[in-house]
């Protein structure tokens, strides 16, 4: 079953955070719900992201796809210009570049929509918060039977449950 | 001072922020109006360009490239607004930069739309330009991509997908408590945008996570894309466009005539939309600054590609040199000059002079400024060839005007049909944090 | 062995008298012009005269220079068409492929001898010259970049017909509508890859100069001269 706990202030938050993990509750099974951003130091409710790393492979892959369709069209299509090679890898660093940008963007692009979970299905079952402007709201999905001792733990913080 | 607006409760934020969208005003109608009009003149100018061919235009031999391609420059050297604004300063953490971002982001788009437009413009054959995209085909031909117009291409489309996306993204969450405000189509409309935004920790991490990467991407895209456009010109052997200072001047203006846009922007904003409290003279002041900065930059560029041609005496480079600074040219670069340094430097770095008002006058004269400034790198090298047989002169037609006045005209509407659909400074990013120190 | 045509011009020779020009108005289709389209700069002359003054009067020389495309071997036009519209062919001529231009005046740009013309209009001709066309050369659309193609057709011509009879063609048996209609014999077409032939004889000669060589296009039009 899923609660959901109200808090004015973030270190509240947090320390109904800290509280909730002592009990055993794991960071995928909380989540907060803001109007805006709510940071948090390292360690408290850490979501680990690939975001940096796809967005690298994502840029060398379209970078060198690129090229290489590049080297392949021009030899496929053998016209000489200028008393130039054919495929000259400095003639077309620039796109090059360009293309391993683009492969950057939609790799962040993509990573974005897939970790937000804006793409993923969606439980409908978990209530989603309507929150008040300054509010931060923590929704905990736990067992009946440990209910009250997250009921508990979000009072002693110092929100009230919902 | 005003009172800041961090201090002015969040109901009150969201509805001055939010107040635009609903209704239109007796004003809002006239100027969409006589934009719709100026823009519908240019695509009549257009239509007719295409159906009796490039001649209508003021071009000839040998100058085959006119005010198309200096509109061409000139729009995708504004669209650096954004770039500057939002990356660097989130990159930087600035905090005056809150207000200011999506107004800039949103300029980025629409300058990359509109200058987009230019290249086939331009082009003898307009309704062939897709031949210029490698698809494959029963003549099995692909593009030259040893072509700097190939490069161009690319740069743009990458950084038009990239500003869409940069704008798009800190969109989201305004969009989903849009929704919530809202009633029939635009409850859906939002809704559907905003890809069912729950504010979740989740999703601000990764938004977070996500603006991060694209302001470094969006940065190294926006320097490689006005330095592509300038390598049009600088990688032909045309007199006084071979030049290896071409990438850096060209940035270096973009970002000059960026900050113009935006300054000239906000200042319509701030009074149409009554932002008085949101967009201050502190942020005025700090573009206004930036301005002079970039406007010392440009100085500096311009003196140095015009002291090295004159010192290096070469015949070709002083024929192009000597038309534009002393015979037919030269009225349009010494009033470059004073319009893009002497009358900013003035308004701007007097401190008492510098004022809102004077900071929109100062950046309007820029635009100008710089918009003659490409006129002076295009034309006078393409009217002086190397061999002085084949010289020539240019002077643009209605054609060619109407078609340019069209995409003020459009810029103009797109920006107050934006203005009316999102808030133009996003919401989320103003609320100040709870116990957050700024 | 391939050809690789290259043409001389002997500006000591050279009378001026735009014999050629009309030749190759002739022969390649190219539009007429009116007084107006003249002073807008709108002319088409494939190859076009150049007259330089030296000296002052009464001492005032004349110099007539007849410029054409040079057929570079490094042709600054080639690299930067987008749609590979003009290219090196394997004769060493710089073709101009009319069906493929849109039009982005790039290579145009970039040639500095300035010899590149574009169709600004569909192309008109004045009663009854448009029955004179020569129907081996296409007639251009407006939108699309023409240049002096060394008369391409006739040497087509020639290879067509020498092939059919089974031997190479002869020095001086194809001749671009210039060359052919010069009275002062100024021009001379051939093949530089055969050292006999006259054009490779006269390119050695001491008089023999290249257009802006400086840039290092490699034009094959050679332009003899008294250097003094």
């Amino acid at each position: 079953m899923y609660l959901i706990g109200e808090f004015r202030e973030k270190d509240a938050v947090r320390a109904a955070i800290r509280m909730l993990r002592e009990t055993g509750v794991r960071p995928s099974e909380l989540d907060l719900f803001s109007e805006e951003p709510v940071e948090f130091p390292r360690g408290v409710l850490d979501r680990p992201s690939r975001m940096s790393l796809v967005s690298v492979l994502g840029a060398m892959a379209f970078g060198s796809l690129a090229t290489a369709f590049i080297y392949w069209t021009q030899h496929n299509y053998r016209l000489v210009t200028g008393g130039m090679p054919l495929f000259s890898f400095w003639a077309t660093g620039v796109i090059t570049f360009e293309m391993t940008m683009l492969g950057a963007i939609v790799a962040t692009f993509a990573l974005f929509l897939w970790e937000s979970g804006l793409v993923r299905k969606r439980d409908y079952s978990a209530p989603v918060p309507e929150v008040d402007p300054g509010a931060i709201c923590l929704r905990v999905r736990c067992r009946a039977e440990d209910a009250p001792q997250a009921i508990a733990a979000i009072r002693r913080a110092g929100g009230h449950q919902r | 001072m005003a009172t800041a607006p961090e201090l002015l409760p969040y109901q009150r934020i969201r509805e001055d922020l939010f107040r635009p969208l609903s209704g239109v005003s007796r004003n809002y109608l006239l100027a969409t109006f006589c934009a719709f009009v100026i823009g519908a003149a240019g695509l009549v100018a257009w239509s007719y360009q295409l159906r009796r061919g490039m001649g209508v235009t003021g071009l000839q031999r040998p100058v085959f490239w006119g005010i198309y391609i200096v509109d061409f420059v000139f729009w995708i050297g504004i669209s650096h607004a954004g770039t500057l604004i939002s990356a660097i300063l989130r990159l930087t953490d600035a905090a005056w930069r809150k207000p200011v971002t999506r107004a800039a982001e949103a300029i980025t788009v629409f300058a990359l739309m509109i200058g987009g437009m230019f290249p086939i413009i331009h082009l003898g054959r307009a309704w062939l330009f897709f031949w210029l995209l490698p698809y494959p085909n029963s003549r099995l031909l692909w593009p030259n991509f040893r072509s700097p117009l190939l490069w161009d291409l690319t740069a743009i489309v990458t950084y038009l997908t990239g500003s869409v996306i940069y704008l798009y993204l800190p969109l989201i969450p305004d969009m989903a408590q849009l929704a919530e405000h809202n009633t029939t189509w635009r409850r859906k409309f939002y809704r559907t945008l905003s890809l069912g935004w729950t504010g979740s920790d989740r999703e601000w991490h990764a938004l977070e996570r996500a603006m991060k990467l694209m302001s470094c991407i969006i940065l190294a895209v926006a320097v490689s894309v006005h330095t592509v456009v300038a390598w049009d010109f600088a990688m032909a052997i045309a007199p006084m466009w071979h030049s290896t200072i071409f990438g850096p001047y060209f940035v270096a203006g973009a970002i000059f005539s960026g900050i113009a846009a935006l300054l000239v922007v906000m200042a319509a904003l701030r009074k149409v939309l009554h932002l008085e409290a949101y967009l201050t003279r502190h942020h005025f002041n700090n573009l206004a600054k930036l301005l002079l900065l970039m406007s010392l930059l440009w100085l500096y560029f311009t003196l140095a590609e015009n002291l090295t041609v004159w010192y290096g005496n070469e015949p070709k480079e002083m024929a192009v040199f000597g038309a534009r600074t002393r015979a037919h040219y030269a009225p349009y670069f010494w009033s470059t000059v004073v319009l893009n340094f002497v009358i900013p430097f003035v308004l701007l770095g007097i401190r008492r002079l510098r004022t809102i008002r004077n900071a929109t006058i100062a950046a309007s004269c820029v635009l100008a400024g710089m918009w003659l400034e490409r006129f002076v790198i295009v034309v006078p090298t393409l009217a002086n060839p190397r061999l002085p047989a084949a010289s020539g002169f240019y002077g643009p037609t209605w054609v060619e005007i109407a078609i340019t006045a069209a995409t003020f005209a459009a810029m103009a509407m797109l920006y107050m049909i934006f203005s009316k659909l999102f808030p133009i400074i996003a919401v989320w990013e103003f609320k100040p944090h709870p116990q957050e120190e700024d | 062995m391939e050809h690789r045509w290259g043409m001389t011009i002997d500006l000591d020779r050279c009378t001026g008298c735009e014999a050629c020009v009309v030749a190759c108005h002739a022969e390649n289709n190219l539009p007429v012009s009116n007084p107006e389209q003249a002073a807008q700069g709108r002319t088409a002359h494939w190859i076009r005269i150049d007259r330089y003054y030296e000296g002052e009067f009464p001492d005032v020389k004349v110099k007539y220079m007849p410029v054409l495309c040079q057929q570079c071997d490094n042709a600054p036009c080639e690299p930067v068409c987008p749609v590979y519209a003009t290219y090196h062919n394997p004769e060493g001529l710089n073709v101009q492929v009319y069906n493929r231009c849109v039009g982005t005046f790039y290579c145009a740009n970039n040639c500095p001898y300035t010899v590149r013309y574009f169709n600004w209009f569909a192309p008109e001709w004045p009663e009854p010259l448009q029955l004179q066309h020569n129907p081996d050369v296409a007639v251009r659309m407006s939108g699309v970049m023409e240049k002096c193609t060394f008369c391409i057709q006739r040497i087509k011509r020639g290879k067509e017909d020498a092939a059919q009879e089974g031997r190479r063609l002869a020095d001086g048996e194809v001749q671009p509508a210039c060359v052919q209609s010069c009275p002062a014999e100024a021009m001379v077409f051939g093949d530089l890859n055969d050292p006999e032939s006259k054009v490779s004889r006269l390119a050695q000669s001491g008089r023999a100069t290249r257009l802006l060589e400086e840039l290092g296009t490699k034009p094959k039009v050679i332009y003899l001269q008294k250097v003094k």
